[in-house]
């Protein structure tokens, strides 16, 4: 055991800090910096092409897929460097969900066919998982496609499918073996979301964005070599592609930023005249998320170097989420309790108005847009398995119970 | 960066986990927490056998040269079995000081001694009053011919009992500033009161009264002293940090098997989801705790700032943790915990003691605090 970091890492980080400071617009850091999840889509696809032009449009794949053959601490170094600089994190559903699952299980012409166009950014992915009655308890999900000659034909109804609206693609769990034990029936089809049948209705959250949907399927026809893997392989397909991300879960370069920015608006704000951040009780209260965001960072160091683990992985893994959706919540909360009062002005979302009265601006770059990722930041605890979840995976992977 | 055990310390893991299971039944820890002494000489006297006591030092004084790690992984065993012994006062935190201290002569030999489990010892630092701060101690020395008067008191001494030597910080006459000196604790007009703590542990009040020590005594002055005493105080810290991840992990264990047990209602109480849940928190506890220390343990030989930082946030993080893993173990145990027959609340003790020495979790936390400072972020104009 020992704490040496590589040699080439500080050259590394450079290179890469060099880079993102040449060549990420300032209009778009600034939005993402106002606003900073859900990532505005033409953002993301002007910034993923960038990426990609320099070849980092998937830092994790396979070099021959178009990844950079980067150890797990570089990676880990670049998406440091790319939300320090408010740049955006690359395509969630895309290049890290599905991606890396057509790059295990899918066919050549799967690969040849979605892969390229995912790393320019040219198409958007979403995830059709949940169903209304099949949240976590996702095996019980009812969405089924039943093959006709050469088509899988999809009646259901999905929920809580991020970007449907703007996505060209989704992935799709469905039903196609109803008689099979419930994991066992579940396949994995990749479906246009411009397909005759599929409807969809955004859901406004609370934070004001509609980035929610729900997804009605009826009777939408689908290519049978649009099936990835085997069928009846789907629950396993979906597993891989959760287990892949092991870290992500952590959400640890997102809640750096936003600690960055707690602070930020903490020197900015002040109460009886005295900047927040210098009083003992605000200062505290930064510290002691901090010194938890300090465990959370080494937890991830911990699985990306490759520890052999005392305890079960996928218990590990748990645990990780629970503290990262906590600590999302948290960061959120001294960002709020920071603002004050300011903190309940309602933005509209992108909106980065800084009103100025005497050159002081009165509402600071620091307040659009915190409101709305504290109260995103709810849902940290429920999406990907909800933290009471987790727990049980806890249970009967460390324990046995 | 490597998370995993060389060959080496692996064996160091092996070689402590064996030696504690055939030493540190419950039973035989219960009658060394019963004895006058509060610990084992026979085992002090493995730990010199073994080198732990020479943990660490450096190859030319005759020790065990090795990182800061190897101390983490066997104080984090001795969290485990709860091992009473005074090691850390002796090994870690004394030892260190002399170690760099070696050209007193004083201080050279004493080490030796120690390493050889001939000599135990304590640092005799903290005040009446100071609560953790006591970079500016009452305590006086004075210039007497060609030795030391020291004149003062010391209050919570730990393994103070049981220690040969004494290593006390003082202000010299006449200056605001802190030097050590290494007194032998049989020194004339030197007086201690001895008492238990709440963990087992043996501590004492000590009043100097008049106590002369020779020049050689004379460890170290000026800033170097304090920087040396931060620098030990900052392992000592860390090291607890190990020792409480040990007991941490131990009674998580003890607690888990315990559910699977114990049967009310008709089945395993760790069927229940509302103990699973409590269980899974405690793990995450100790994950955590066990990934801060990583972190102490990565700056330990990095700028003082930076060391003293990171230590901090490793004490807040574990006793945060420590809190919830030993409460929710009684909790989860239930009345059987409450009894000193059983192991669990001993643990708690232990956990207890962990908090308030070197600094409980508010003095850290405004330490990191200050430390961290307000460093400027990216900002887009």
């Amino acid at each position: 055991m020992h704490f040496e970091p590589s040699p080439g890492d500080a050259v590394f980080r450079a290179e890469v800090r060099q880079f993102i400071r040449d060549h990420l617009p300032g209009e778009i850091a600034r939005r993402s910096y106002i606003c900073s999840q859900p990532p505005d889509i033409v953002d993301y696809r002007r910034w993923q092409r960038i990426l990609h032009d320099r070849g980092w449009g998937a830092p994790h794949w396979p070099v021959e897929h178009g990844g950079t053959g980067w150890t797990a601490m570089q990676q880990h170094l670049f998406m440091e460097e790319v939300y320090r600089a408010d740049a955006i994190d690359y395509g969630w559903q895309g290049t890290h969900m599905i991606g890396p699952v057509l790059i295990a299980f899918g066919s050549e012409a799967q690969k040849r066919r979605f892969l390229p166009p995912m790393l320019r950014g040219e198409e958007i992915w979403c995830q059709g998982f949940s169903e209304p009655n099949a949240g976590s308890d996702l095996a019980s999900l009812r969405t089924r496609a039943e093959l006709e000659g050469d088509e899988w034909v999809i009646h259901g109804q999905k929920i809580w499918t991020s970007d449907a609206s703007e996505a060209d693609w989704g992935f799709f769990l469905v039903r196609t073996d109803p008689a099979a034990k419930p994991q066992r029936g579940i396949s994995l089809l990749l479906v246009p979301m411009n397909a005759a049948g599929i409807r969809i209705r955004p859901i406004e959250v609370l934070n004001g964005g509609r980035d929610l949907n729900e997804v009605f399927l009826d009777g939408v026809r689908v290519p049978r070599d649009h099936l990835v893997g085997e069928a009846g392989q789907g629950w396993t397909y979906a597993k891989y592609l959760l287990e892949k991300e092991r870290t992500a879960s952590a959400y640890l370069y997102r809640n750096k930023r936003e600690l960055e920015k707690a602070k930020e608006i903490a020197r900015g704000e002040h109460a009886g005249g005295v900047r927040l951040i210098d009083t003992p009780e605000f200062a505290r209260k930064i510290a002691r998320v901090e010194a938890d965001l300090l465990a959370l960072e080494w937890s991830v160091l911990r699985i990306l170097a490759g520890e052999k683990n005392l305890h079960d992985a996928q218990a590990i893994v748990s645990a990780l989420k629970i503290r990262g959706s906590e600590m999302q919540q948290r960061v959120a909360e001294l960002q709020i309790d920071a603002l004050g009062p300011r903190a309940l002005r309602v933005f509209r979302q992108g909106d980065c108005s800084a009103e100025v009265i005497d050159g002081t601006p009165l509402w600071p770059a620091y307040i659009p847009g915190r409101l709305g990722q504290f109260l995103y930041a709810r849902a940290a605890t429920l999406y990907g398995g909800t933290r009471e979840v987790q727990k049980n995976i806890i249970a009967r992977r460390a324990f046995g119970l | 960066m490597d998370f995993n055990l060389t060959d080496e310390q692996q064996m160091l893991r092996d070689g402590a986990r064996r030696f504690f299971r055939e030493h540190y039944g419950f039973e035989q820890r219960r009658a060394l927490l019963a004895s006058e002494s509060g610990f084992s000489a026979e085992c002090w006297a493995r730990y010199a056998e073994l080198g732990w006591l020479a943990l660490g030092q450096p190859e030319e004084s005759g020790g065990w040269a090795c990182s800061f790690v190897e101390t983490a992984i066997l104080l984090e065993e001795f969290g485990r079995a709860l091992a009473l012994e005074p090691y850390l006062s002796s090994a870690v935190l004394c030892g260190y000081i002399l170690g760099r201290c070696s050209d007193a002569r004083a201080g050279g030999a004493a080490l030796q001694e120690m390493m050889k489990g001939r000599t135990r010892l304590a640092l005799a630092h903290e005040e009446p009053g100071d609560r953790y701060d006591a970079d500016f101690p009452g305590l006086v020395a004075t210039r007497r011919g060609d030795g030391f008067l020291l004149q003062g008191t010391k209050s919570c001494v730990l393994d103070a009992p049981a220690a040969d030597r004494l290593i006390v910080s003082a202000q010299p006459g006449g200056e605001n500033g802190l030097a050590l000196f290494l007194v032998d604790a049989a020194t004339p007009g030197l007086r201690m009161n001895a008492y238990p703590l709440v963990d087992g542990t043996r501590a004492a009040d000590i009043v100097l009264d008049g106590v002369r020590v020779p020049a050689a005594c004379l460890l170290a002055g000026g800033a170097a002293a304090r920087d040396l005493l931060h620098e030990a105080l900052d392992r000592a810290t860390l090291a607890r940090v190990a020792m409480a991840l040990g007991a941490m992990e131990s009674v998580l264990q003890l607690t888990a098997d315990y559910l699977k047990t114990r049967v009310q209602f008709g089945q395993p109480i760790g069927r229940f989801q509302a103990l699973q849940h409590r269980l899974a928190e405690m793990f995450v506890e100790v994950q955590e705790t066990r990934s801060i220390l990583c972190c102490g343990l990565a700056q330990m030989g990095g700028p003082a700032a930076q060391r003293s930082a990171m230590v901090s946030a490793a004490k807040v993080v574990a006793v945060n943790a420590a809190r919830i893993v030993g409460g929710q173990a009684i909790q989860l145990h239930g009345s059987i915990a409450m009894t000193a027959e059983y192991a669990a609340g001993h643990y708690y003790e232990h956990l207890l003691a962990f908090e308030k020495i070197h600094g409980d979790a508010d003095w850290h936390l405004d330490r990191f605090a200050r430390l961290r400072g307000t460093h400027a972020a990216v900002v887009h104009a």
